[in-house]
């Protein structure tokens, strides 16, 4: 049995090298060899010593340590030598071309799903050289470029690339053109919707040309679309769908993406998997080993550009795969994102050190790539019957100091680095003349020793079995450079010297002794010491927070921001996360409560902030004048330290809105600030879903590619179109729905996610906020509100609300204004910090929102602006930040107030919450304290010891060479906010 | 009495659209029976006599002459009228319309251009501000490198040769960053940053010494036609800064600029002042040995580090008042901070409720405010001699739900109606006239 297969292999490549015609004359080199007196590593848990690899045409035939060499194969000695099979390395881009002449082209380029990367493959002598230096001798090489991006591929390493495997999986980026971009979509918040829109054309392309097929008459054509035809293949074949991701939160927003649509799931990650390891899918992952350089702490100023989550990242990174292995993730590793490749090797020992097993190592890049690739039965053991893809290596791959002598790749030998032929170290007696010398050459040169003195040779060189020196001196031979040169045979050298007065003479050595040369130790690299915290860098929590069961605050003044009003010296009780009793006195079971006393102390609820766009990693997708289909949950940055400032100051529950860039914007999520937790557990899932809207200068601003609408009257036709579209659409969804005979037999419509999110608008299950200010597009958006029968939630910063607070009150809407910002732009030049007096004694719902992760802390000082400006009642000012945007939400049911049944979100404050003077001095969000003054003095004093002490440790450490790390690049402040004096923020997008 | 007041306080606006510049002051005016929080000298229960334009006394009793005009306070607040130490206030009207821009002159190199020729005294921006009662506003300007000279205005004037209080106040430099910025949008290669920063500061050292040497030129006397210099406005303008007599405004806030900056004012022997401050606590030693104050402007700023304490920018003021560091709170002097100038009085009040001592907090936005940009001899506390420019309150100023009622320039009764006082009553009315409001 084993030789037929062999034989069926043998005659395989026989007939495929026969493809091409011959060039010049046949070229049939041997193709026979047995390497033996291996330790050979035939699989990742399998080591046979003195062992014996047969290779016969470029396959292994046999492989054990008593087994027969045919007489055919010519032997290869391999003592001391160490094979693996050959490395697969797992990443490899291929840059593809943006432009897609062909008529079946989607309607966007950034779709590119019809690629092959093996059609594009262009391999660079120089490239696979140094792949092969590593030991790879397959990779897998994936296309680059757009968002959709292609299949990849697996190709041999050889001269000629053999491929493998032309479609291994399809390829996803998040990519985007920013706001210069010359394309949809312009940011993060696009690229995913761009991604689930993708999917969903695949289907219904898939199901139309099933259609078209059986009833080509009466069905109108579609767009033939190569890149849709590819991803519906891919999908129905289970095929693997990869993302490149850029951090955690990228694994865990592909995660949600395949959940949806139920793709298989792959990642290629991106070495921070380890911050939130609980939280990966368990999908495949090819995992970069690019640790990062040392920060540059040198001068202590300059070490305060470095956060401590950056300080972290460079101590810990070296342990993440040791950390995915322990979790038991099936990963495979690649040498992609180092700065410099060569740098793989040693990153890989320095994982090695740091704990991760050898066996998982060497699976992660031979066995476990070539199951996940498809070729488990011919790559990634040296085993019979398998590819003869080899490493030879002069010790253990996984030490630093061991070498690469050679790899083999399809059964051909390539040369990386040899063994010299000669080795020269050790002490030689030198004689030249009547002098007699002692020589001593060492693995980096050597010196010449006489009676008296020892001096060092200069322009040491062997090349094979020639060696060269010379020697500078004033007092042995003659003053000047003598230059020697020889042939060395064995154990003995003789050969020419030239003196300094360009006379020659004869020298000769004889070795004498070995020397021991003091062999330099590597310093083992050890794994971090340190724990991770959630999330990581300052403020993070070592552990969740803890959750009393009961809590009771005494005797404090409560603002319920409800029908009670504002009750002096009264108990209020907590119980599993909700307001139990409020009540003049409450008294307990000693033991049973947390008891918190509140003599002096104000509680308010949880303040509540309707315009937010803090933890939100992506604001605008403005490329469009109408993008109803992005969504700010899927750009949720629960590492944002903006959240823990906020709670700092009261804040409990924000609204993330989508920015202003675009007359119908996106999706906005509803928050709760559980610090600590990861994206999906900050949603607050009970609050009905919303959208943005934007009205007036920032949404008519004329754009460098040219884009409708640029007047108020634009905008108005913009909105009005959109749901005069959405309209149709439902239409359309309605008939096919009703429709057996049209379902079975006529083309289905074409979901959209912009004209679904549209449709719930009209169907009153989306709530509109809109970013306005003047009072005639506040006027103008309710009156299209009603022509297509539904209400604005609420209108944003509504500066000009006061001027038609009838107009809101009739419609509903609520009115979510800034306090007192003006004059900061042409439209807010008649705002008034009387805005939210009138509006509310004109019956109108109101709020104060900050649009600011600065001013979120501080929201209850908004609320006093109510007071100062037209004199409103202070119970009813604090409602703008409690219970009013709570209603405005449509979350009053559980937040806003404190009233028995409520979420247990409270405030304790320090005095009056309206006073300048007041601190808040607890925080607490489902009956959980996510903030006080004890616990934060107690991060401060922990951040700061694991901040020095990692710059003490990275100032005593070697540089191993890394990417340099950008000074505050993953936790700078953002400048959060619509219409701050900078509408741009750093990420180009405006708010 | 109590409702003559507040009728003297609302007559104005209801029957004023446009605010009219105050008329000089007339009669003696009595404020009695209030709470007279001098600043300088606690706080006196009594009254206060101002006459000219200035405060004549201040005592529990005083007996008014025949011709004084005499308010009853029944215990309402008398404050000296608070100072930005730095605004944009006149010179921008909306920041995101350029054209109703001064504040921004072309060019890195503009130390002759003077703040006060651009100022509108018609801005509406500024009777919203003395509203609050902000009545003293250094105002600055604000681009490049060497941005210009600032002036002192007061809130209220017919011209801005009217308003103006003391020009020039100061020379205004951006001191440039002096680490490497990588994060965001800001895209320049670090290299590239270097050779900018050193640019930078050698036209600094540059503008010194050459400034120092035309003054010299230009104050030679001499009667030789070959020894006459040709003037420049750029060199004239900077004599009296590179000589030391006046100050030089340095913007910087993080703390290598800060530290930099406060060495080159060693090395040339100049007086500066430290203007922004973010990181002005973390160098406190060193701005108290050299005598150099800072005119903190980041009470609401968010921590400028990630590990920073989330009141680290609250609290600075304390940390700059316990470390001997002479100070004052300022809110933003930037064109885009010019018309929130207004919450000047709460900045200091965020403050005092991160650990600055209440009467400090007030301090640093009256009397400490003065000190540093030097006109304290004339504003900044309630005492005989100075100005009568101080405000009547019916409660602490620095906390939000305040309201001022009645603000005196130089003793000149201020109007003040505001644009947003205006469109409120419009707005009243017209919910009065829909029947939605009953009043």
């Amino acid at each position: 049995m084993k030789y037929k297969t062999i034989l069926f292999i043998v005659l395989v490549s026989f007939l495929t090298g026969q493809v091409e015609p011959a060039k010049e004359l046949h070229r049939n080199p041997p193709r026979v060899w047995a390497l033996t007196n291996a330790i050979i590593h035939s699989s990742p848990t399998i080591t046979i010593n003195d062992g014996t690899v047969i290779i016969r045409n470029g396959m292994i035939t046999n492989v054990g340590s008593k087994i027969k060499i045919p007489n055919q194969a010519t032997i290869l000695d391999m003592n001391g030598k160490h094979i693996y099979a050959g490395f697969i390395e797992s990443w490899l881009d291929v840059q593809t071309a943006t432009i897609d002449t062909s008529l079946q082209a989607y309607w966007n380029s950034n779709m590119r799903a019809y690629l092959n990367a093996t059609d594009i493959f262009q391999p660079k002598d120089k490239m696979m050289k140094n792949l092969r230096a590593l030991g790879f001798t397959t990779a897998h090489i994936v296309p680059k470029g757009g968002i959709f991006q292609g299949a990849s591929g697996l190709v041999q390493l050889g001269d000629k690339p053999k491929v493998l495997s032309n479609n291994v999986a399809q390829v996803i980026e998040y990519v985007s053109g920013g706001w210069q971009g010359k394309e949809y979509p312009s940011s993060l918040l696009g690229t995913i919707s761009f991604i689930r829109q993708g999917f969903i054309d695949a289907s219904w392309y898939e199901k139309s040309l099933e259609i078209l097929e059986k009833y080509p008459d009466g069905n109108e054509p579609i767009q033939m679309d190569r890149s849709l035809s590819s991803l519906a293949l891919a999908k129905k074949n289970k095929q693997p769908f990869i993302f490149r991701t850029n951090n955690e939160l990228y694994i865990d927003r592909s995660n949600n993406i395949s959940e949806e649509f139920d793709i298989n799931l792959w990642i290629k990650g991106n070495g921070y998997e380890y911050r939130r390891i609980d939280e990966m899918p368990a999908s495949f992952m090819i995992v970069p080993v690019n640790f990062p350089g040392k920060p540059e702490v040198a001068d202590p100023y300059n070490s305060l550009q470095y956060s401590i989550e950056q300080l972290k990242h460079w101590d810990m990174a070296p342990d993440n795969a040791k950390k995915l292995a322990k979790a038991g993730f099936e990963f495979s590793l690649t040498s992609d994102g180092l700065k410099n490749r060569q740098d793989f090797k040693n990153n890989l020992s320095r994982t090695i050190d740091r704990g991760l097993d050898e066996s998982k190592a060497l699976a992660a890049l031979t066995t476990i790539p070539a199951k996940k690739f498809g070729q488990a039965k011919r790559l990634g053991q040296v085993e019979t019957g398998f590819i003869a893809n080899l490493v030879i290596v002069d010790g253990n791959y996984f030490e630093s100091k061991s070498k690469i002598n050679a790899v083999w790749i399809d059964g051909e030998k390539f040369e990386v680095s040899p063994d010299p032929i000669i080795n020269a170290q050790g002490k030689w007696i030198l004689i030249e003349g009547n002098n007699s010398w002692e020589l001593t050459i060492s693995s980096n040169g050597g010196s010449l020793k006489t009676d008296s003195k020892s001096i060092k040779l200069a322009n040491y060189n062997l090349d094979q079995d020639r060696i060269r020196f010379s020697i500078e001196t004033d007092t042995l031979i003659q003053s000047g450079v003598t230059r020697f040169q020889g042939i060395i045979k064995n154990k003995s050298v003789s050969g020419r010297v030239t003196y300094a007065d360009g006379t020659n003479g004869l020298w000769s050595a004889k070795f004498d002794s070995i020397i021991k040369e003091k062999v330099k130790k590597l310093k083992k690299d050890k794994a971090s010491d340190l724990s991770l915290v959630f999330p990581e860098g300052a403020y993070g929590l070592d552990s969740p927070v803890p959750s009393p069961n009961t809590i009771l605050v005494n005797d404090a003044t409560i603002w319920t921001s409800g029908p009670n009003g504002i009750l002096k010296e009264w108990d209020i009780l907590f119980q599993n996360g909700k307001v139990k009793k409020i009540a003049k006195n409450i008294s307990l079971p000693r033991g049973k409560a947390l008891i918190i006393e509140g003599k002096g102390k104000h509680i308010t609820p949880g303040l509540i902030d309707a315009h937010s766009h803090m933890a939100g990693e992506s604001i605008n997708e403005g490329f469009q004048n109408v993008s109803a289909e992005v969504r700010m949950r899927d750009v949720i940055d629960p590492n944002d330290v903006a959240l823990y400032r906020a709670l700092a100051g009261g804040l409990t529950t924000i609204n993330l809105l989508h920015g202003s860039a675009n007359p119908i914007g996106g999706q906005n999520v509803i928050m709760k600030l559980r610090w600590g937790n990861f994206s999906d557990k900050l949603i607050f899932n009970k609050a009905p879903q919303g959208i943005k809207f934007a009205l007036g200068e920032n949404v008519k601003r004329k754009r460098s590619y040219g884009r409708y609408p640029e007047t108020r009257m634009g905008v108005e036709q913009v909105i009005r179109d959109a749901f005069t579209a959405a309209r149709d659409y439902k239409k359309s969804w309605e008939t096919y729905n009703k429709d057996v005979k049209l379902q079975r037999s006529s083309l289905p419509p074409r979901r959209d996610l912009e004209l679904d999110a549209l449709v719930e608008i009209m169907e009153g299950t989306r709530l509109v906020h809109s970013h306005s200010y003047r009072q005639d597009e506040i006027l103008m958006l309710t009156r299209i509100a009603e022509d297509f029968g539904f209400t604005i939630a609420t209108f944003q910063h509504v500066l000009e609300g006061y001027k038609v607070a009838e107009r809101l009150a009739e419609h509903g809407a609520g009115a979510s204004t800034f306090s007192d910002w003006w004059a900061y732009k042409y439209e807010v030049v008649d705002a008034i910090g009387y805005n939210g007096t009138l509006m509310a004694n004109a019956g109108v719902n109101v709020s104060f929102n900050s649009d600011s992760d600065e001013l979120a802390r501080r929201m209850n000082l908004e609320a006093a602006k109510a007071v100062k400006y037209g004199g409103l009642e202070e119970s009813e000012a604090l409602k703008f930040v409690t219970i009013n945007p709570a209603k405005q939400l449509k979350i009053d049911k559980y937040v806003g107030s404190l009233e028995e049944g409520k979420d247990a979100d409270f405030v304790i404050w320090s005095g009056h919450p309206l006073s300048s003077y007041s601190i808040c001095e607890q925080t607490w969000l489902d009956g959980k304290q996510y903030f006080s003054l004890e616990q934060d003095k107690f991060l401060r004093g922990r951040d700061s010891k694991i901040r020095n002490d990692l710059i003490q440790k990275i100032l005593l450490s070697p540089d191993l060479g890394g990417k340099k790390m950008k000074a505050n690049g993953r936790s700078g402040n953002r400048f959060e906010s619509c219409d701050a004096f900078d509408s741009y923020t750093y990420e180009g997008e405006e708010k | 009495m109590k409702n003559l007041l507040l009728g003297l306080f609302f007559s104005s606006f209801i029957f004023a659209n446009e605010q009219i510049p105050a008329p000089t002051q007339k009669q003696p005016i009595l404020l009695k029976n209030g709470l007279i929080h001098t600043v300088s000298n606690g706080i006196i229960k009594g009254a206060i006599l101002f006459e000219n334009g200035k405060i004549m006394r201040i005592a529990e009793n005083i007996s008014p002459s025949i011709d004084t005009k005499v308010i009853d306070l029944k215990g309402k607040h008398v404050y000296p009228g608070l100072i930005a130490a730095v605004s944009g206030i006149g010179l921008v009207e909306i920041n995101a319309v350029p054209v109703t821009n001064d504040h921004s002159e072309r060019g890195d190199f503009n130390p002759n251009v003077r703040a006060n020729v651009a100022y509108n005294p018609d801005s509406k921006i500024i009777p919203t501000t003395r509203s609050n009662g902000v009545l003293v506003a250094n105002v600055i300007p604000g681009s490049g490198l060497v941005s210009g000279q600032s002036s002192i205005m007061m809130m209220d004037g017919w011209t801005w040769e009217d308003a103006t209080l003391i020009h020039p106040s100061g020379l205004h430099i951006n001191w440039p960053n002096m680490g490497i910025r990588t994060n965001g949008r800001f895209q320049m290669s670090s290299k590239r940053q270097i050779e900018r920063r050193k640019t930078a500061l050698y036209s600094l050292d540059k503008m010194i010494e050459e400034g120092r040497a035309y003054s010299k030129l230009r104050q030679t006397k001499t009667r030789k036609a070959e020894e006459y210099h040709n003037e420049d406005l750029r060199f004239e303008s900077l004599m009296e800064y590179v000589n030391g007599k006046l100050p030089i405004y340095i913007h910087a806030n993080e703390v290598r600029q800060i530290e930099a900056a406060v060495s080159w004012s060693k090395r040339y022997n100049l007086k500066i002042i430290i203007v922004g401050g973010r990181d002005a606590w973390r160098t406190t030693t060193l701005l108290k040995t050299n005598n150099i104050p800072v005119i903190y402007e980041n009470v609401t700023s968010l921590p400028s580090r990630r590990f920073e304490d989330y009141d680290q920018a609250y609290k600075s003021p304390a940390l700059l008042y316990e470390a001997g560091v002479q100070f004052c709170i300022a809110s933003s002097g930037s064109a885009g901070g010019a018309y929130s100038v207004r919450n000047l009085p709460n900045h200091a009040a965020m403050a005092a409720a991160y650990g600055l001592p209440k009467e400090i907090a007030l301090r640093s936005v009256t009397l400490s405010a003065a000190e540093i940009i030097g006109i304290d001899k004339q504003v900044g506390s309630l005492d005989p001699g100075k100005d009568a420019t101080l405000f009547i309150s019916n409660g602490d100023p620095l906390d939000i739900r305040t309201n001022i009622l009645q603000a005196y320039i130089q003793g000149r009764k201020v109007d003040m109606n505001d644009k947003h006082k205006i469109l409120y009553h419009k707005y009243q009315e017209k919910y009065r006239q829909l029947g939605i409001l009953k009043e």
